[in-house]
């Protein structure tokens, strides 16, 4: 980090902005094709029916109708879809499994003329007894989701992990990873057991799921909101028999996602209902189909922790439940990470946990910002504040005791860690003012540390970077803007490789016919994995332009350096393009660089290989706790995230308080509520998202510049950090304040009033969940 | 096409700065004129409840969701949507500073909390935090956690009172 930086780092504006301030940002609701139809499902009022009779040929006679599909036309085609387990159907084929599962949909030249035709669907179901939460899915006699088990597959896990599809009735996967030796637990002088509760909240994005779908000529041509379109045309091309090499996925701007807009949503109905029509289709969901498409998992975290008396982790025994929902979607992969991230970035003799995936009659549960990281460092860091009071030892001294130095591994086999944890720690209590003032009634400051492994598990990137004659560079990668700010981080990158101004760089527009390949925009890995692909394809560029430029002044390459699009040999600068021109002749050329990078495939790591890159949250918060009526005021609110290097300062602060909020609003009052199987708040006049009336008083986020990360000038990926420490920064802070602990989200003041009244009352009288503990 | 609608509406308007007259189904939705048949998409539709916000235009300068406005409700007035505020290929002084202070990352709630800034600072020219806080509460950001939008308005304020002077 010597070097002065002129593109990477700097104040200039994101190169998108003018696109999204002046409304001129196109994203895919924006697509209209001629002739386009508008589509229109018809979607369950049963948690669990068994479909006994479907028949659509009425609604297919209605005024404007084009096309109408139902299980029928599932027949020849692999009609279920998922991540790890192929459970999901495009339509409902034998049974319906939550309130809003698809059970039809219609294609007709107005959206309303497709309402009107569903209503002429005629179906009879035969309602089945449904299983609306964790307990009742394991309860004995609950009923069975999946009667036969669907097709899938286990991850070859290396040292210590182990996965187990389809392991118990209504548990659709289990993800178990150990080391150390059992016999640790008796070194310890305490074993604390606690049970912690998280519930599940709705993505929000406000760009709906929506896709764009034609089918012409033997080619499958779609715009959709999604976060991976490459895995999205191998699932497409997987379902409808269809060759990849004729499957085309265009990727406008994405309006947000936090994780929901991974894998199929609403393109295998378009593109059914194309193919069916042929005509191209839109079906855009309103946002009660958002809700009913893809939530959050809500979870049970039981964790049996052994400590010495001064506070030093021995061993941990955790059980993580996940409400995965009706269809399996990402849940085995969030039960792997929540698995195996729950025992924070922490130094311990001996690790066993267990994550299951249970299936329920509710919303499917799918990627979340934070992955399974929230839920685990909910229940870790909540429990970690307990224990150190339990023992009467400082909360902050206790995780200081026991945290991962820099360059440490995470467990046997793994890599170090690349942020130094001590560090941002001191940072955010400095912030919050911890162990400093006087005490007030009422108040109280709350620390902890989120943590996830971020960039995937084993993932790929391959990125192109090409330069034309006269010095414009087209970064062309499959990572897609999505609000994070990438195509700001990419090009400045480049273009500080190149040593040109950032307005010389632009973005390709991503069509996967000619977009290199990339997994997904997801799991943080856009800055530590596809970023080294596109520093390696920048480099590889200016490689070969400075071959060229070599053999033109006949000297060595290693005796040039690119300088705003001139190569400087002893200090004399010589313009490419008249070179180029000279050489290639008036029509000029194109140098092109490719980049590959994926992490090592390494048996020994316990998932598949090393993980890139570590994420941690830093966060702090102080609380005013109204005794009276138990209402939670958080007056201050502190994150940080490790950067390792700001490639935007402004786009690194914005993803950390965004998650922060995210987290704020996760821990005092959003939340999807239930009726059973019944979601009752369902989108945005029942549902409550944090507004800007919700922020603290004082709300910082700091973002760190470590520079210990693999990406490009020791960047990190830090999209998700910021919200993983804020619930459990919040109960310790209540805590704190007055002396009761609530292990379950959203931190209501019902909860937090009984847990004061109880207090008063005694731990006798302690019904609830959040019980009071005694000291050892 | 549909055989449901019962009689066409005439309506006439300046939309963005132009006189505009338009027929419109009665039960066409502004959000849905302004989008499919003026082919101004940068009004954009998120919950389609007039609760997040992302779809509010001016009309007649106030703040407004055009996903519950029908279209024929605007006949007569002056309509303000995102693409009427740039000038002459210049930001509008709340599009500068959004874009100066980062105040957006996807971008879908942009045009929308850029109007509502708008009708803010035409009603008081120098707001402190609270009262920003107060008045950009009436729409949701999902991705910034806002306070980067309470800066780009406050910096909007200053710029406005400069261009004033």
């Amino acid at each position: 980090m010597s070097a002065p930086l002129r593109a990477v780092g700097t104040a200039l504006p994101r190169v998108d902005a003018d696109l999204k301030v002046t409304g001129a940002a196109r994203y895919t609701v924006d697509v209209s094709l001629p002739r386009m139809l508008h589509v229109k499902v018809l979607r369950s009022p049963h948690a669990h029916a068994r479909l006994a009779h479907i028949d659509a040929r009425a609604a297919a006679a209605m005024p404007g109708v084009a096309a109408v599909v139902t299980r029928d036309d599932l027949r020849g085609l692999n009609a279920t879809y998922g991540y790890f387990i192929k459970d999901q159907p495009i339509v409902a084929l034998d049974k319906v499994r939550y309130m809003g599962d698809m059970v039809a949909a219609v294609a007709a030249e107005t959206e309303e003329q497709a309402v009107r035709a569903l209503e002429r669907i005629e179906v009879r179901y035969e309602p089945l007894p449904a299983a609306a939460t964790i307990e009742a899915a394991l309860a004995a006699g609950a009923p069975t989701l999946f009667e036969t088990p669907a097709p899938g597959i286990v991850p070859a896990y290396g040292t210590g992990a182990s996965g187990f599809k389809d392991p118990a009735k209504n548990v659709c996967y289990r993800f178990c990873y150990t080391t150390g030796d059992p016999a640790a637990f008796a070194r310890a002088d305490h074993v604390f057991k606690d049970e912690f509760r998280f519930s599940r909240m709705q993505h929000y994005h406000l760009e709906p799921f929506v896709t764009v779908a034609r089918v012409e000529g033997g080619e499958i041509e779609l715009w959709s909101s999604c976060q991976n379109p490459f895995p999205l045309r191998k699932e497409l091309a997987r379902i409808f028999n269809h060759p990849e090499q004729n499957i085309r996925v265009h990727v406008p701007f994405v309006g947000a996602g936090y994780g929901a807009k991974n894998n199929c949503k609403t393109e295998p109905v378009a593109v059914l209902l194309a193919k069916k029509s042929g005509r191209p289709v839109r079906f855009c969901m309103t946002q009660e189909e958002n809700f009913l498409t893809q939530s959050q998992h809500a979870a049970i975290l039981r964790l049996e922790t052994g400590v010495t008396r001064d506070g030093r982790f021995v061993a941990r025994r955790s059980e993580i439940l996940l409400d995965a929902g009706a269809y399996s979607d990402a849940s085995p992969l969030v039960a792997e990470k929540a698995g195996y991230r729950i025992n924070g970035p922490y130094r311990w003799e001996h690790i066993d946990s267990r994550c299951d995936c249970v299936m329920t009659n509710t919303t499917p549960a799918g990627p979340f910002r934070g992955f399974g990281g929230t839920q685990a460092s909910w229940a870790s860091e909540s429990q970690i504040d307990m224990i150190a009071r339990r023992l009467g030892l400082d909360p902050v001294a206790v995780r200081k005791k026991n945290l991962l130095k820099l360059g440490e591994a995470y467990v046997p086999g793994e890599s170090g860690m690349d942020s130094n944890l001590a560090e941002g720690l001191d940072l955010v209590c400095r912030e919050i003012g911890y162990g400093r003032g006087k005490r007030t009634k009422g108040r109280g400051i709350g620390i902890a540390i989120g943590f996830k492994d971020s960039g995937g598990v084993n993932k790929p990137a391959e990125a192109q970077v090409k330069a034309t004659t006269t010095g414009g560079i087209i970064v062309n990668c499959g990572t897609v803007e999505i609000g994070q700010g990438i195509q700001t981080a990419f090009t400045r990158i480049v273009a500080e490789l190149f040593a040109c101004p950032p307005a010389r760089v632009s973005y390709a527009p991503i069509n996967t016919d000619a977009t290199p390949f990339d997994q997904g925009t997801n799991a943080s890995s856009a800055i530590v994995v596809m970023g080294q692909a596109l520093e390696r394809a920048a480099r590889d560029c200016i490689a070969r332009i400075l071959d060229f430029a070599a053999a033109q002044l006949r000297c060595e390459a290693k005796d040039l350096r690119l300088e705003n699009w001139s190569v400087i040999k002893d200090n004399q600068a010589h313009a490419l393009a008249p070179m180029i021109m000279r050489h290639f002749g008036g029509t000029g050329f194109e140098f092109v660089g490719r980049g590959f990078f994926k992490p090592e495939t390494d048996h020994h790591a316990p998932l598949e290989a090393k993980c890139v890159s570590w994420e941690i949250g830093w966060g702090a918060a102080e609380v005013d706790v109204d005794e009276e009526t138990g209402r939670v005021t958080v007056c201050k609110l502190v994150v940080s995230g490790d950067a390792g290097r700001a490639i935007h300062k402004d786009a690194c602060r914005g993803q950390d308080e965004g998650a922060a909020i995210m987290g704020l609003g996760q821990a005092l009052f959003e939340t999807m509520r239930f009726d059973g199987p019944e979601l009752v708040n369902i989108a945005a006049a029942k549902y409550r998202v944090p507004l800007a009336s919700d922020l603290p008083e004082t709300f910082r986020a700091v973002t760190q510049e470590q520079g210990h990360g693999p990406g490009p000038f020791g960047a990190k990926g830090m999209g998700e950090a910021g919200m993983l420490p804020v619930a459990a920064a919040i109960a310790n802070a209540i805590e704190d304040a007055v002396g009761v602990r609530i292990t379950s989200l959203p931190l209501s003041p019902e909860k937090v009033l009984a847990a004061l009244d109880a207090k008063r009352r005694g731990p006798d009288s302690w019904a609830g969940p959040d019980r009071p503990y005694e000291k050892p | 096409m549909s055989a449901a609608v019962a009689e066409i509406i005439a309506i006439s308007l300046t939309l963005n700065g132009r006189a505009h007259s338009a027929r419109v189904a009665p039960q066409m939705m502004l959000a849905d004129f302004l989008r499919d048949a003026c082919g101004l998409t940068g009004t954009k539709i998120g919950c389609d409840q007039a609760t997040c916000g992302a779809c509010t235009v001016l009309v007649d300068g106030a703040p407004l969701a055009a996903c519950a406005t029908f279209a024929w409700q605007i006949d007569g007035c002056t309509v303000t949507t995102i693409e009427g505020l740039a000038t002459n290929a210049a930001l509008d002084p709340v599009q500068e500073a959004f874009k100066a202070k980062s105040a957006f990352q996807c971008g879908y709630c942009t045009p929308g909390m850029i109007l509502l800034a708008k009708a803010l600072l035409a009603a008081n020219p120098s707001p402190d935090h609270a009262a920003i806080r107060d008045w950009i509460s009436a729409n949701v950001c999902r991705c910034t956690g806002y306070q980067m939008i309470v800066e780009a308005v406050e910096d909007a304020a200053r710029r406005l009172r400069e261009a004033a002077r």
